[in-house]
C-alpha cells in the first residue's frame, strides 16, 4: 500500500459498510478506485458503456430518480450509490449530480470479488438504504410484539373469534341455555344485527329469578339496553379505565353498530400488568389533584417498563397519552363535583401530541374547550374555572403549561363552537405566520371528554376548506420545511470523531417533528380525519399526495427515530435524569448512525418532493 | 533524437506515437506528475520523490498510482525535510535515480504529462534525462496553474498572491482538502483539479488537446 493513498483509504474506512472490511481488503479496494469529477446536472454514470459500478460520493451530491422522474433519494458526501450494483436497481433508477461532485467508483464485479469474504458487507451493498432501514425497524418490532401490554393492546386482540349473541325476541330461558353451552357469563342481545343490549349472569339472578319473572319472558325485559361500549381499536387500558370508573365487568365491543364481542375485566387483568391496573384504579379513585400528581409520578417508570420490555415509540406514546387522558377526564369530573354540572354541553379537546397519542413523560399540554353555541355570557365563568382547574391539575401532574399558551385556560382557546369555526376558517383562508403555527397545533385535535359532536362539525368544515387548497397547503409546507434534518451533521461526524465534538442531535425537532408536519399536510390535502402520525401516513399512502413507497419509508423513519428517542429517554430515566430529546451521536453504534442517516434522508427526500409539489421554494 | 537515445524506457517513451493535438481532451491519456525536489535549481538540486497517476477515459485510475523515493548520495537540505517530511532514512530506502526515471518514462509513454506549476517537473525531468541518457526530450505538458491563470485573466480577475496555489484552486472548485503533502497526493490533487477545470469549460463543443498544452 502506498502510504500516500492512505487519505483515500481513511475516508473509505469511515463509510459503512467498508468499516467492516479487513485492512487487506480495504487496501485492495483503494487500488481499484477510479476518481471522476462531474459537473452538476449530469447523469451518473457518465460513460454508459463502462461496467456497472458502485459510486462513493467524495464531495458534492447525487439525486436518484425513479423511471417516472420522481425524486427518490439524495446522496451526499461519504455515501454510497449502490443502485447500479443491485439487480433491480439498474433499470429502476437514474442518478444525476445535484452539485459539482467528486466520485470514487469501482466496477461492481471487482467490488464483490474484494468483499466476498465479508458476507455482511455484501448484504449491505445489495440492499437499498430504504430496505435496510425497513429491516432494522422490522426486527425491533418483532421484539415489541412479543411483549404487548395492556397499554398498547387494542381490544380487537382480546376478542375471541366467535361472537356470542342472541336475538332480542328470544326468551330468558333460551339465553340461559346459550350462555351455559358457550360457558360465558354474559351475552350480547341483537336486533337485526345491531346491538340492542347485554345480559349477564347477575341479570338473570337479580332481574329474573329474584323478581319471580318467568324464564319464558323476553330476554329484552332483563337486558341493559344501549350499554356503554367501545370500538375494537380502543386500547385495553381505556376499556379497563371505563369499567373501573363505572364499576361493571363486561364491556361490549362494537364497530359501526355491529357487535364484535365482549371483553371482561378478568380478560383485561389476566392480559397483564398490575402496573396498568394500579394506575387506572388510582386515577379513578383520586379525589384531589395531589392524589393524581402522585399517580403521575409512575409515568416515567411506565415509559421505562414499556421500553425495557421491547415496546416501540408508538407503544410509549399511546400508553402515556392513555394515562394523561385518563388524568384529564378525572380532573374534569373532580371539577364538576367542585363547581357543579356544566351549564351547557362542551367538549374538552386535546391538541398537539396528546391528540396524536404521541406524548412522552415530559410532554407539555396543549388543549382547548369547545362550548356549545347555546352558552350564555354568564356561563363563561364556569368554563374558565374548569379550565384553570384542569390545566393546573395537568401541570401538577407533570404535563407542564404550554409555553405558547395553547391551553383552555387562555380565554382565546375557551370558546363556543361558532368562534372555533371562525378561527379555523380564518387560519385557512388568510394564513399568516402566527396562524400557521397555531394550525400546526390545533389541526391535531381530539375530544378527550364531553360532546364529540361539537368537534365533528368543525372538522368537517376544516376538511372541506383544506382539501386541495393549494395556497394554504403551500404555506403549511413552507412552514414545515423550517425543520430540516441535520444531514450535514454526519458529514462532520464522519470527519471529526475525536473528543472535541460536543454537538448533539435534537431527535424531536430534527427527526420527529418534520415527519409529523409532513403527515399533517398529507392529511389536510386529502381531507383525512386521522390524527396520529402513523394513522395519517397509513391513510395517505397511495393517494395523490403520498405514494405507497413514500409512506412506507416515512413510517420506517418515524419508527426508527422514535425508537432511538425512547431508548435515549429510558436510559436517562434509569439514571434518574430528566428525559430529553438530545442525543449525542457517540451513543450510537456505527450501524445505528447509518440507519439514522438513512432515516434523515427519507425525510429530506419527502420534504423536497412536497416542496416541489407546492412550489414552496417560490413562496418561502 | 530517438537514434541518439539508449535502449530502454527513454526510447520507449520517444517511440510512442505522437498524440494528435486536435484530439478531444477527454479522450487523451494523461499522466499527472509531481516531483518533490531538494530545491528549485535543477542544475544543483535533485529529485527527492516522484508521484504520478494516470487519467484514462476521463477517470483517475488509482491502480496506476506510484510513489517513488530517489536514493541519493548527498544529504537533504533542512528545508526540504520540513516541507516534505522526507528524511535521509526514507531516501536511503529509495530507488536509484535511473530506475525512478525509467519507471516514470514507461508510465508516461503514449500519455501527456499534467503538472501544477509544470516548470519544476519539466526542468528536473529534462535535466535527469540529459544526465542519464544524454538526450533532452521535449515533453508536451498541461499545466493546471497556467490554465487557472488564463481563466482568471480572461475574466479580468485580479490574481492575488496564493490564488494560484494548488490548495487554493482546489478550494475554488470545492474539492476536498488533502492533509498530506507529498508527491503522489499532489499528483492526484492536480489530476482532480484538471478534471474540475475541464468540467467547467463549455462542454458543448470539442475541447482539443492543443488548447491545454503550454
Amino acid at each position: 500500500m502506498e502510504i500516500e493513498l492512505q487519505e483515500i483509504r481513511d475516508f473509505l474506512a469511515e463509510v459503512p459498510p467498508f468499516d467492516l472490511l479487513s485492512e487487506e481488503a480495504l487496501n485492495s479496494l483503494v487500488r481499484k478506485i477510479g476518481i471522476r469529477y462531474i459537473r452538476r446536472g449530469n447523469a451518473l454514470p457518465v460513460d454508459t458503456e463502462s461496467p456497472s459500478s458502485l459510486f462513493v460520493i467524495r464531495q458534492g451530491s447525487v439525486s436518484l430518480y425513479t423511471a417516472g422522474n420522481e425524486l427518490y433519494g439524495m446522496l451526499t458526501e461519504g455515501e454510497l450509490c449502490t443502485t447500479f450494483c443491485v439487480d433491480e436497481g439498474r433499470n429502476t433508477f437514474e442518478a444525476r449530480t445535484t452539485e459539482d461532485t467528486l466520485v470514487y467508483s469501482v466496477p461492481c464485479s471487482v467490488l464483490f470479488d474484494i468483499v466476498a469474504k465479508h458476507p455482511e458487507v455484501v448484504a449491505f451493498l445489495k440492499d437499498t438504504p430504504h430496505r435496510r432501514l425497513n429491516d432494522a425497524v422490522r426486527s425491533s418490532q418483532q421484539k415489541a410484539s412479543q411483549t404487548a401490554t395492556l397499554m398498547n393492546t387494542p381490544l380487537s386482540q382480546l376478542l375471541s373469534e366467535d361472537i356470542i349473541d342472541i336475538e332480542h325476541d328470544s326468551s330468558i330461558y333460551e339465553a340461559a341455555v346459550k350462555m351455559t353451552e358457550e360457558g360465558v357469563s354474559s351475552l350480547l342481545i341483537t336486533d337485526a344485527g345491531k346491538l340492542a343490549g347485554i345480559i349477564t349472569d347477575r341479570d338473570i339472578r337479580s332481574r329474573c329469578l329474584a323478581k319471580g319473572l318467568s324464564p319464558d319472558s323476553l330476554v329484552s325485559a332483563i337486558m341493559t339496553a344501549d350499554p356503554i361500549h367501545m370500538s375494537s381499536n380502543s386500547l385495553a387500558f381505556d376499556a379497563l379505565m371505563v369499567m373501573t370508573r363505572k364499576n361493571f365487568h363486561h364491556l361490549p365491543v362494537i364497530d359501526d353498530g355491529k357487535p364484535m364481542g365482549i371483553v371482561t375485566a378478568t380478560d383485561l387483568i389476566r392480559q397483564e400488568g398490575k402496573n396498568a391496573v394500579h394506575i387506572t384504579r388510582s386515577i379513578s379513585r383520586a379525589e384531589t389533584v395531589e392524589a393524581l400528581a402522585e399517580v403521575s409520578k409512575m409515568i416515567p417508570d411506565l415509559q421505562l417498563q414499556i421500553v425495557s420490555t421491547g415496546g416501540s415509540a408508538e407503544h410509549v406514546g399511546r400508553a402515556v397519552t392513555a394515562v394523561s387522558s385518563a388524568i384529564t377526564r378525572r380532573l374534569i369530573e373532580l371539577a364538576e363535583m367542585k363547581f357543579g354540572p356544566a351549564p351547557v354541553p362542551f367538549a374538552w379537546v386535546a391538541a398537539g401530541s396528546q391528540a396524536r397519542r404521541e406524548q412522552s413523560s415530559h410532554s407539555d399540554q396543549d388543549n382547548g374547550l369547545i362550548i356549545s353555541n347555546e352558552m350564555k355570557p354568564e356561563d363563561a365563568g364556569w368554563f374558565s374555572q374548569l379550565a384553570e382547574y384542569v390545566c393546573g391539575g395537568l401541570d401538577a401532574c407533570g404535563f407542564i403549561y404550554c409555553p405558547g399558551n395553547a391551553m383552555a385556560m387562555n380565554p382565546e382557546w375557551c370558546q363556543t363552537q361558532e368562534v372555533w369555526t371562525g378561527y379555523f376558517t380564518k387560519w385557512i383562508n388568510t394564513p399568516k405566520p402566527k396562524s400557521l403555527m397555531l394550525s400546526s397545533i390545533f389541526f391535531d385535535i381530539r375530544v378527550i371528554y364531553g360532546e364529540k359532536k361539537l368537534l365533528t362539525k368543525i372538522q368537517k368544515k376544516i376538511s372541506k376548506l383544506t382539501k386541495n387548497n393549494q395556497l394554504f397547503l403551500a404555506l403549511m409546507t413552507v412552514n414545515a420545511l423550517h425543520h430540516r434534518t441535520p444531514l450535514g451533521f454526519f458529514r462532520d461526524f464522519v470527519l471529526i470523531d475525536d473528543g472535541e465534538h460536543k454537538h448533539t442531535l435534537d431527535l424531536k425537532h430534527n427527526g420527529i417533528v418534520p415527519i409529523i408536519d409532513l403527515a399533517r399536510i398529507y392529511a389536510l390535502a386529502e381531507g383525512l380525519t386521522a390524527v396520529s402520525t402513523i394513522d395519517r401516513l397509513k391513510q395517505a399512502a397511495g393517494t395523490p399526495s403520498l405514494s405507497k413507497d413514500g409512506a412506507a419509508n416515512l413510517l420506517d423513519a418515524y419508527e426508527f427515530i422514535g425508537e432511538l428517542r425512547i431508548e435515549h429517554q429510558a436510559a436517562q430515566i434509569k439514571k434518574g435524569e430528566k428525559a430529553d430529546n438530545f442525543l449525542s451521536p457517540k451513543q450510537l453504534s456505527r450501524l445505528e448512525r447509518a440507519h439514522l442517516r438513512d432515516a434523515f434522508k427519507v425525510i429530506q427526500t419527502m420534504q423536497e418532493s412536497l416542496s416541489q409539489r407546492y412550489h414552496a421554494d417560490r413562496i418561502g | 533524437m530517438l537514434e541518439a537515445a539508449p535502449e530502454g524506457a527513454i526510447s520507449e517513451y520517444l517511440s510512442a506515437p505522437l498524440i494528435d493535438r486536435s484530439r478531444d481532451i477527454h479522450a487523451v491519456p494523461l499522466l499527472s506528475l509531481d516531483f518533490e525536489t531538494s530545491g528549485l535549481d535543477a542544475s544543483k538540486d535533485h529529485i527527492v520523490s516522484a508521484g504520478y497517476v494516470a487519467i484514462e477515459d476521463g477517470m483517475i485510475q488509482l491502480s496506476t498510482a506510484r510513489h517513488e523515493l530517489v536514493k541519493l548520495g548527498g544529504s537533504l537540505t533542512e528545508q526540504s525535510v520540513v516541507i516534505h517530511k522526507i528524511t535521509d532514512d526514507d531516501v536511503s530506502a529509495g530507488l536509484p535515480l535511473d530506475e525512478v526515471v525509467g519507471n516514470l518514462l514507461h508510465a508516461l509513454a503514449g500519455k501527456i504529462m499534467v503538472a501544477h506549476h509544470a516548470k519544476i517537473e519539466l526542468t528536473f525531468l529534462t535535466q535527469a534525462c540529459q544526465k542519464l541518457y544524454g538526450v533532452s526530450p521535449r515533453f508536451p505538458v498541461i499545466d493546471t496553474m497556467r490554465i487557472a491563470k488564463q481563466w482568471l485573466e480572461r475574466r479580468n480577475k485580479e490574481i492575488e498572491q496564493g490564488d494560484l496555489r494548488l490548495f487554493n484552486l482546489r478550494k475554488r472548485y470545492g474539492l476536498p482538502m488533502y492533509q498530506a503533502h507529498n508527491a503522489l497526493s499532489d499528483a492526484i490533487a492536480t489530476a482532480e483539479l484538471l478534471q474540475a477545470q475541464i468540467g467547467h469549460m463549455d462542454s458543448s463543443q470539442n475541447l482539443p488537446l492543443k488548447q491545454f498544452l503550454s
